[in-house]
């Protein structure tokens, strides 16, 4: 097992300047500063292992892009360490930046003004690649992501989804190794958004860089990631895979069943709850949702029933478990807050 | 254009108003030369736009992009900056040259290529100026006006504005000692016939020191800023 990517009590504080109303007090202010700390990151440690994806997923605010910052180089770390394919990503050395891409979903990254061939020129000078080849593996790219007619049209004129995909073409033409995608499909389409998922699972599947992808877009997460890192207010609160985060939660599954003809009389399944679970009379499709610890006990009862003609349990959605997270976690925040 | 206009008509003046053949050792045609050549070297030896577009980067965060590139961003705007200077050169060069061929002013075609060269050596001092005040960003906002002051100092300094050796003395030794005068006055010079090559040669020397010098605390200050740079907007 190789280690791509590790962390050893990584943290970042963020000091901000408090600054006052008005222009008196701004003058003041050069000598009594008010700085109030926000904690980005907490100490975390974690190791990543080569080829793997791991998929980010937290809140506004909760550190994500704090740490594909840190990991990509662009920011210093207030303590700790990390390392990423032997390198301390904040030395920025040549040869760490020549393995590593960082896309950032709500920044250009490309030349604004020349069009995307002629950035691409650039990059595979900035990169060191052979023209030739470079040039073929972005006419491969294009096709792949259906973009091959907006090539040589300047970036700005571009639609979202066109430019992000230009903006993968960018991050992938160097081969990296390893690659940090932030959120790559906000604010397109579902149809761009299916593309470009797509593409990049098709991309590791073939290349196998290491990835970290956030996204507030669950899909994406769910479908491609191997790992899921759970991140809130600074801290990691989950490292496993989604479906082990899925069964751990305590959301509540789904029974869907029905019966041949309509109930004749009012009827109370078992459960853990003392009253249990009232089925009333007259209908004949029914759903109830349940912790996980009732579904033998129920299933046993509802197999029973006399004319079931249908039964399925519906799994959790991870979607709605993440829904479910944050929300607890914004309670939260605002109860630190207002204390 | 205009500034060399403004200046030629001041020589002229001030040559009629003095009736005298010579101010400082040197002809009415050696000012009027050193005007018209001055304008020029000044608009060539000069960094505003990739100054401004190097805090503006800074301060919008917009650098994010090119700090996760293998380049640095002091030689991603220098070869910008050079690129540009280049080709203003070579197409505004003809004004200068035509005026004086025109009004048959003092001028050495022959002495150019060294005196270009010593502009641009001048250049990368002027890229690491703007690389310090532009690190100032990472811990203030509106820095633009900072290059405004610096190349308000600079320009005083260059000779522009008159011929360094008219200045007296001790100021003159002064500004003479500083890297600044191989903007204007040491290459005007030296092509308009005032000056000799040692003093070029002795322009490469202090050009020399002050990269090293300002070279050392440009990377003081970009590590500075760099640490607390926050990744600004991404």
């Amino acid at each position: 097992m190789e280690i791509a990517i590790k962390t050893e009590q990584l943290s970042r504080t963020f000091k901000s300047y408090q600054k006052p109303e008005g222009l008196l007090n701004s003058i003041k202010g050069f000598w009594n500063r008010q700085y109030t700390e926000k904690v980005a990151l907490a100490p975390t440690s974690f190791e990543i292992e080569k080829g793997k994806i791991v998929g980010l997923v937290g809140g506004n605010g909760a550190g994500k892009t704090t740490l594909l910052k840190l990991l990509s180089g662009l920011i210093h770390p207030t303590s700790g360490t990390a390392q990423v394919l032997g390198f301390k990503p904040w030395e920025r050395k040549p040869e760490f930046l020549r393995q590593m891409s960082i896309l950032l979903g709500q920044k250009n990254q490309l030349w604004w003004d020349i069009a995307p061939l002629d950035s691409f020129a650039m990059l595979a000078e900035i990169y060191d690649l052979d023209k030739a080849k470079a040039k073929t593996k972005v006419s491969e790219l294009a096709e792949l992501l259906d973009c091959s007619h907006v090539l040589q049209t300047q970036l700005r004129r571009l639609s979202l989804g066109e430019r992000m995909k230009m903006e993968l073409i960018g991050s992938l033409l160097h081969e990296p190794k390893i690659l940090f995608l932030d959120e790559p499909t906000i604010g397109l389409d579902i149809v761009a958004q299916t593309v470009i998922r797509k593409f990049i699972g098709d991309y590791v599947k073939e290349k196998g860089p290491t990835v970290i992808l956030t996204s507030h877009y669950m899909d994406d997460i769910a479908k491609l990631s191997d790992q899921l890192f759970l991140i809130s207010q600074g801290q990691f609160v989950y490292q496993g895979t989604v479906q082990g985060f899925v069964s751990k939660s305590q959301m509540q599954q789904k029974i869907h069943f029905a019966l041949a003809e309509k109930l004749n009389q009012d009827l109370v399944l078992k459960s853990s709850h003392p009253e249990g679970i009232s089925l009333k009379a007259g209908q004949q499709e029914f759903i109830i949702s349940v912790d996980q610890e009732n579904i033998p006990q129920l299933m046993t009862q509802i197999t029973q029933l006399s004319g079931l003609s249908q039964l399925r349990i519906e799994e959790a959605d991870f979607e709605e478990v993440i829904h479910q997270f944050m929300e607890a976690e914004s309670r939260l925040r605002k109860t630190r807050h207002s204390n | 254009m205009c500034t060399a206009l403004i200046e030629v008509t001041l020589w002229m003046a001030v040559f009629a108003a003095a009736k005298t053949e010579l101010i400082g050792g040197f002809p009415k045609e050696s000012y009027l030369a050193y005007a018209i050549w001055a304008a020029f070297m000044a608009r060539i030896s000069v960094s505003w736009m990739y100054e401004f577009r190097m805090i503006e980067e800074i301060d919008s965060g917009s650098i994010n992009h090119l700090l996760v590139r293998p380049f640095t961003f002091f030689e991603y705007y220098l070869s910008q900056m050079m690129g540009y200077k280049l080709v203003t050169t070579l197409f505004s060069l003809i004004v200068p040259f035509a005026v004086s061929t025109a009004f048959d002013l003092p001028t050495d075609a022959t002495k150019l290529p060294i005196v270009l060269l010593l502009v641009f050596y001048y250049l990368i001092l002027v890229h690491i100026l703007s690389l310090i005040v532009a690190s100032i960003a990472f811990h203030l906002n509106r820095v633009h006006s900072m290059t405004v002051a610096k190349n308000l100092g600079l320009w005083l300094l260059s000779g522009e504005l008159v011929p360094l050796d008219l200045i007296p003395s001790p100021y003159k030794e002064t500004l003479l000692a500083l890297p600044f005068c191989n903007a204007v006055y040491i290459p005007v010079g030296y092509i308009t016939g005032r000056l000799g090559i040692e003093q070029v040669y002795a322009g490469f020397a202090s050009i020399t020191w002050s990269i090293l010098i300002f070279g050392a605390l440009s990377v003081v200050m970009w590590r500075w800023g760099i640490r607390k740079y926050v990744g600004t907007g991404a």
